[in-house]
């Protein structure tokens, strides 16, 4: 059963009145006739974690956000930038009503008059889907002014990024929200508190993914959200399967279903029967790399357990490599992706990042010695956890479990 | 609560202020120097450079209980970050624990260090940062031995950007700290530097145009933390080891800007000591660590060629070249010739030591008028009443404190002043600027935000003149803005001369000084009255008894022998000739001749700042010495010797052997000057933030203060006098009748003084002459933006350019002074303005 890809379920679920048909804005309704700390207590209770990549419970979340500030808002990460995530874009162009449902719900549960829908650049066709979304709902005095009568208002507007990975970030994405470089913000203040959200006020930044489930979750109850999935991790998830598999695309699965079961059972196993699949990037460019091994194909794919072979979860963009693959390729391609992304704030990875892709671009050219291997290896350890965002360790990652766990990849390039 | 927390530094504790930032607590309470690059003291920090990293722990807490976790043998449990921790970033707090000393830490630090070094050049050996540079000295201490990285894949980059016609960016050396971009932005208040591109292509920009031209731009140079950013005065100038830092005060105007001179033997001065740059002086209660670009850029006046040199005298009706003994005895035998009808006109440029030898020696001819110049503001005497009180620092006023800025324009008169009135409002102040046109303060004052930050203030325009009334009057006409100035805990006014006559100047001070008593905010530190009285040391006049009210007098009842001290009356005053011309004799001692050796019968050399030590007194009351610096040019003599020799001749005191010596004679016999020997201005005490010395990367190249920060003169409220407010009643105020305008002459920083001009890199900036008029006046004079126009005021008759907006209240003309050679009125005076159609060049 879907609860997000439900455009798969229900033709045009794109259109108001068939979403509404299908038990659309009812999660709203429910949530209205509540007080708001009701309903911060029925997410928190649903298990809900933050599909954006971190896992952070977002019932508590909501719950950081002071009740007596008078200016609060919503904001939705529809940056989705992740190399090999594409969850977000189809739960927007297919079912836009129910995230935008599920913002109003964290607005009126946080009691924030506004929610900013912050889209990436490339989204400018699903900004204007949505912007034609809001304009229905505020038809249907679902959006606006004193909604359904209950004397909460509510304004919904979309932003269009310009294109860049860092502003995924949540403080990037609010600096760039608020037409400032796309720069991480330093933490404390959180945007949770006052001084470090939007404007300088109390935010919640939630990912696209996370808020579609809010209105499941208000309509058939936390029990039943809680029911699926793992102990830590409850829900559905959609993982983004793309690369060397039959049928790459989305899929929606309870947390805690296996990567066998993924990509064998639902992506149809390795494209070439004859070349077995060899690596897998489980959460995009920045996860850490993971040979596909028996041991990590019956791992289940939730929080707790993918800590447990080294890797994240993340937001789930799967990527998939066959034995064809070279890992210092890939190491080189990932580099290149966060060289270009690198907002340059932070020393070690604006230098980090163009020192790393100088270098391995010399091992692909057969230029390189087993010194630069070596050098690469430091230059992403030193990289490591010295940076303000975690796109420095993002960077470094592809790095350090290529070489860790494909030192011949790297050896084949190099005189010894 | 308590003011302060315990911290744990490498196993030591220390009792430090709260709220603190971490890396100035480490500093400052434990000499503890975290190498820092971006951040800085006076800023925001921003964890940038992550060069600061430390292991931070901080005591564990029982999640269920909130009870501080105890170990075994009853300490406390510390709770150590799993990731290093930057040290800007972090606030201390009370039992915060932190590690600077473990390999971890000193790892990072080396690893962040060989990451900035691996894009930056090596040209160090021809880099004006070399010897003074945070990198460099950082490098030292944690730097690799060699690069790892490849040469050939080093990023090349533009090397002399220029940001505008000042400062030049090294794009490769930037290290992309954002110091630059964030002064201005933050301490400045001219966001006119960012960031563009992303990643390493990371580039410090403006979008300036003209380009970057703040009045402050060269601070940036000093908290560069490599050497990127370098002034078009200096770079490639010398080597900082081989300058001496002396000690001197700014000699521009009112805020007595601590400065250093770097001086160098140079070829270029025929080997004497010259100053190759100036460099600001830590004095947090004068200008913290910044200076103004004319202080920086504006000493090439000290060498100028047009410079006097020589001392002359007239004889048989032609003035030549004469030599100091027969000058002086010359000079004491036409003084002892006049019967007393002798006066003197000292400028504010003039030392207090200068000014005690000229009186004592007028005193001895038996004569008593003593002017001061230029006429045109007379706050001194409440400044001595009710100025700020002793202890006053700008830096503490904020939330709950107010400002009252009236008739004067700060950004021009006095720059740093209006920088740190900004940065009070950015803390909470409440600012207020009132004046007959928009001022560059009046734009922050009603700015509403800044930053992010809610600010506070409101803007007064008033019809030209109407500045004393609308002191007198702020409680009627301005109830709610007077309300909140009186409840303000801290009052500050700042009262100018804009727009207004000499005693109207006097009034609007009294009237000021009338608002402050009522409010009590007298007699207290950051409480009271300040004026941009112009030049260095217009304070000094005053409680030497130079008056311009006296200078009034002297205009106008001319006396048989005028001594002119360091003052250039034909520049400054359209009607000098005429009153001049009913002085028998002229003696006139400076460093340039404004033409006044047309009439003068002795034309004198004087030393300027730069060449002797001396002492002024800045526009907060504080005596501050400046010491010598620079090689003399010709034959100049200190203003006090050349006085005090024409004394020994004369046998009226003997002259003193040194400044130093007269300032003991003064401050044994003027009781301003109190205890202000020069042992007392030379005392230093360590200052927050604790810049300088050998860690140039936590505060940048600013000098920690060896010359001494100076000795405040207590205002009567200071001493407990009873200091009353005066009836103000009846006011005249200047009033344009029929087809009349007020004309208000105006003060641009850049102008076309004598002592400015010679600084040629900034005489680019200086303004062409313009006047400002409202178009409902322009109309009337059928004139339009950009004509040619005549303004006619008294004996002053200007052709400036029209610039036609509503920026000013109509009735009144803005006229800046020393834009044009021909000299606008001194105050402000009524006149006319027509357009003029003949073609005739302005100048």
């Amino acid at each position: 059963m879907h609860i997000l890809l439900r455009g798969r379920d229900i033709p045009n679920i794109k259109q108001l009145d068939v979403y509404e048909a299908h038990g659309g804005f009812d999660g709203l309704r429910k949530s209205l006739a509540m007080t708001p700390d009701q309903v911060i207590d029925v997410v928190k209770a649903s298990g809900l974690r933050g599909r954006g990549g971190a896992g952070f419970p977002t019932g508590v979340k909501w719950s950081f956000i002071p009740q007596h500030e008078p200016i609060k808002y919503v904001t939705v990460n529809a940056d989705e930038s992740e190399t090999g995530t594409f969850k977000d874009r189809e739960i927007m162009e297919e079912n836009p009503y129910q995230l935008i449902e599920g913002s109003l719900i964290c607005a009126y549960a946080i009691q924030a008059k506004a929610v900013y829908i912050y889209l990436r650049g490339e989204f400018w066709d699903i900004g204007e889907q949505l912007d034609a979304c809001i304009a229905a709902l505020r038809e249907e005095n679902l959006v606006g002014e004193n909604i359904l009568g209950s004397g909460y208002d509510c304004e919904v507007y979309t932003h269009l990024g310009a294109g860049a990975y860092i502003c995924g970030e949540e403080s990037a994405l609010l600096n760039s929200l608020e037409g400032y470089l796309g720069q991480p913000r330093v933490r404390p203040p959180f945007p949770a508190q006052k001084g470090g959200g939007l404007y300088k006020e109390a935010t919640v930044v939630n990912n696209v993914e996370t808020l579609a489930n809010v209105p499941f979750i208000m309509t058939e109850g936390a029990p039943a959200f809680k029911a699926i999935g793992t102990e830590q991790s409850a829900g559905n998830k959609i993982y983004c399967v793309s690369g060397h598999v039959k049928r790459p695309g989305n899929y929606e699965l309870p947390m805690g279903t296996t990567f066998r079961e993924l990509l064998y059972e639902q992506a149809g196993g390795p494209l070439h029967d004859d070349r077995p699949f060899k690596a897998m990037l489980p959460s995009g460019g920045s996860g850490p790399i993971v040979p596909l091994t028996d041991e990590v194909l019956d791992t289940r794919m939730s929080y707790e357990d993918c800590a447990g072979i080294g890797t994240i979860i993340g937001s789930a963009s799967i990527i998939i490599m066959d034995e064809t693959v070279d890992m210092t390729w890939v190491a080189s391609k990932v580099t290149k992706f966060f060289k270009h992304e690198s907002c340059g704030k932070c020393t070690p990875c604006r230098e980090g990042t163009y020192w790393l892709d100088k270098v391995i671009d010399r091992i692909l050219d057969g230029r390189g010695t087993a010194d630069d291997v070596k050098r690469i290896a430091d230059v992403a350890e030193n990289m490591a956890g010295t940076t303000l965002c975690a796109l420095g360790d993002f960077a470094a990652n592809p790095i350090i479990h290529t070489i860790r766990h494909f030192p011949d990849d790297f050896a084949q390039h190099v005189q010894a | 609560m308590s003011d302060t927390v315990t911290i744990n530094i490498d196993g030591q504790n220390y009792e430090v202020a709260a709220g603190a930032n971490l890396v100035d607590a480490a500093k400052w309470h434990a000499g503890n120097d975290i190498p820092v690059f971006c951040y800085h003291p006076k800023m925001d920090p921003v964890g940038m450079c992550r060069m600061c990293l430390v292991e931070l722990g901080t005591p564990g807490r029982d999640r269920a209980t909130g009870e501080l976790l105890r170990n075994d043998d009853g300490s406390l449990q510390i709770r150590y970050f799993p990731k290093l921790q930057t040290a800007c970033t972090t606030t201390v707090s009370d039992g915060m624990h932190i590690k600077t000393n473990t390999q971890q830490v000193i790892d990072a630090r080396n690893d962040v260090l060989e990451f900035l070094l691996s894009s930056h050049p090596l040209d160090c050996p021809i880099c004006d940062k070399g010897g003074e540079c945070p990198l460099q000295n950082l490098t030292m201490r944690h730097g690799p031995q060699a690069s790892r990285m490849y040469f050939e894949d080093k990023q090349l980059l533009e090397k002399h950007y220029p940001l505008g016609d000042l400062i030049f960016l090294d794009r490769e050396r930037c290290i992309q700290c954002a110091r630059c971009v964030r002064f201005q932005d933050e301490v400045v208040g001219d966001d006119v530097l960012a960031f563009h591109e992303r990643g390493r292509r990371l580039q410090i920009i403006t979008h300036s145009d003209p380009g970057f031209d703040t009045y402050f731009s060269g601070n940036t140079t000093d908290i560069c933390p490599v050497g990127a950013l370098t002034t078009a005065d200096f770079r490639f100038g010398a080597r900082p080891w081989e300058l001496n830092e002396v000690p001197s005060i700014s000699p521009w105007d009112a805020a007595g800007e601590n400065i250093s001179l770097s001086m160098r033997l140079d070829r270029d001065f025929g080997g004497k000591a010259m100053i190759k740059r100036v460099m600001p002086r830590q004095n947090e209660w004068v200008n913290e660590i910044w200076i103004t670009d004319k202080a920086r850029f504006g000493h090439h006046f000290t060498r100028a060629e047009d410079r006097l040199q020589q001392p002359q005298m007239r004889t048989g009706g032609t003035l030549r070249n004469s030599n100091w003994e027969a000058a002086i005895a010359a000079m004491a035998a036409t003084l002892q010739g006049a019967d007393g009808d002798v006066a003197a006109i000292a400028g504010s440029g003039m030392s207090n030591e200068d000014l005690w030898a000229l009186r004592q020696l007028l005193e001895g001819v038996g004569a008593g008028r003593l002017g001061a110049w230029p006429p045109t503001h007379d706050a001194a005497p409440h400044l001595e009443q009710v100025g700020v009180g002793a202890g006053t620092n700008l830096s503490e006023l904020g939330r709950g404190d107010a400002i009252l800025v009236i008739a004067c324009d700060l950004e021009e008169e006095v720059p740093i002043w209006r920088l740190r009135l900004k940065q009070a409002q950015d803390r909470g102040a409440y600012l207020v600027v009132a004046n007959a046109r928009d001022t560059r303060l009046e734009d922050f004052a009603v700015q509403g935000a800044r930053n992010d930050k809610v600010v506070e203030g409101d803007a007064i325009r008033y019809a030209p003149g109407e500045a004393v009334s609308v002191m007198r009057d702020l409680q009627k006409a301005h109830p709610q803005i007077a309300e909140r100035l009186s409840r303000a805990e801290n009052l500050v006014i700042v009262a100018g001369a804009e727009g207004l006559s000499l005693a109207g100047s006097e009034a609007l001070a009294a009237a000021a000084a009338n608002f402050l008593i009522e409010s009590g905010h007298t007699g207290s530190a950051n409480n009271g009255l300040l004026s941009p009285l112009p030049g260095a040391n217009g304070l000094g006049l005053h409680y030497l008894g130079f008056t311009p009210q006296t200078t009034l007098n002297i205009m106008q009842e001319p006396p048989r022998v005028l001594i002119v001290a360091q003052a250039e009356l034909l520049d400054d005053d359209p009607a000098a000739q005429q009153w001049l011309s009913q002085v028998e004799t002229i003696i006139y001692a400076g460093l340039f001749d404004d033409g006044i050796s047309q009439r003068a019968d002795f034309i004198l050399p004087l030393q300027s700042f730069a060449e002797r030590d001396g002492s002024f007194v800045n526009g907060e009351r504080r005596v501050q010495r400046f010491y010598t610096a620079q090689g003399p040019m010709g034959q100049a003599l200190p203003a006090w010797k050349l006085f005090g020799g024409i004394s020994q001749n004369a046998g009226i005191a003997n002259l003193k052997p040194s400044a130093a010596a007269v300032m003991l004679e003064l401050s044994g016999s003027v009781a301003a000057f109190q205890g202000a020997s020069y042992r007392a201005l030379s005392r230093t005490e360590r200052q927050f933030p604790d810049v300088g010395g050998r860690d140039l990367y936590y505060g940048g190249t600013a000098y920690t203060n060896h010359g001494g920060i100076g000795l405040q003169i207590p205002t009567a409220a200071d001493r407990g006098a009873d200091v009353q407010r005066r009836d103000m009643a009846d006011v005249a105020e200047l009033r344009a009748g029929e087809g009349e305008l007020l004309i208000m002459p105006i003060t641009r920083l850049y102008n076309r003084q004598r002592s400015f001009r010679p600084s040629l890199l900034v005489e680019q900036r200086i303004l062409n002459p313009y006047a400002l008029i409202h178009p409902d006046d322009a109309a009337a004079a059928g004139t339009i933006d950009g004509d040619l126009i005549e303004i006619v005021a008294g004996e002053s008759k200007v052709r400036v350019r029209a610039s036609v907006s509503s920026e000013i209240a109509a009735g009144g003309v803005a006229l800046p002074r020393h834009l044009t050679d021909a000299a606008v009125p001194l105050s402000a005076s009524v006149g006319t303005v027509s357009r003029v159609t003949d073609a005739v060049a302005v100048r």
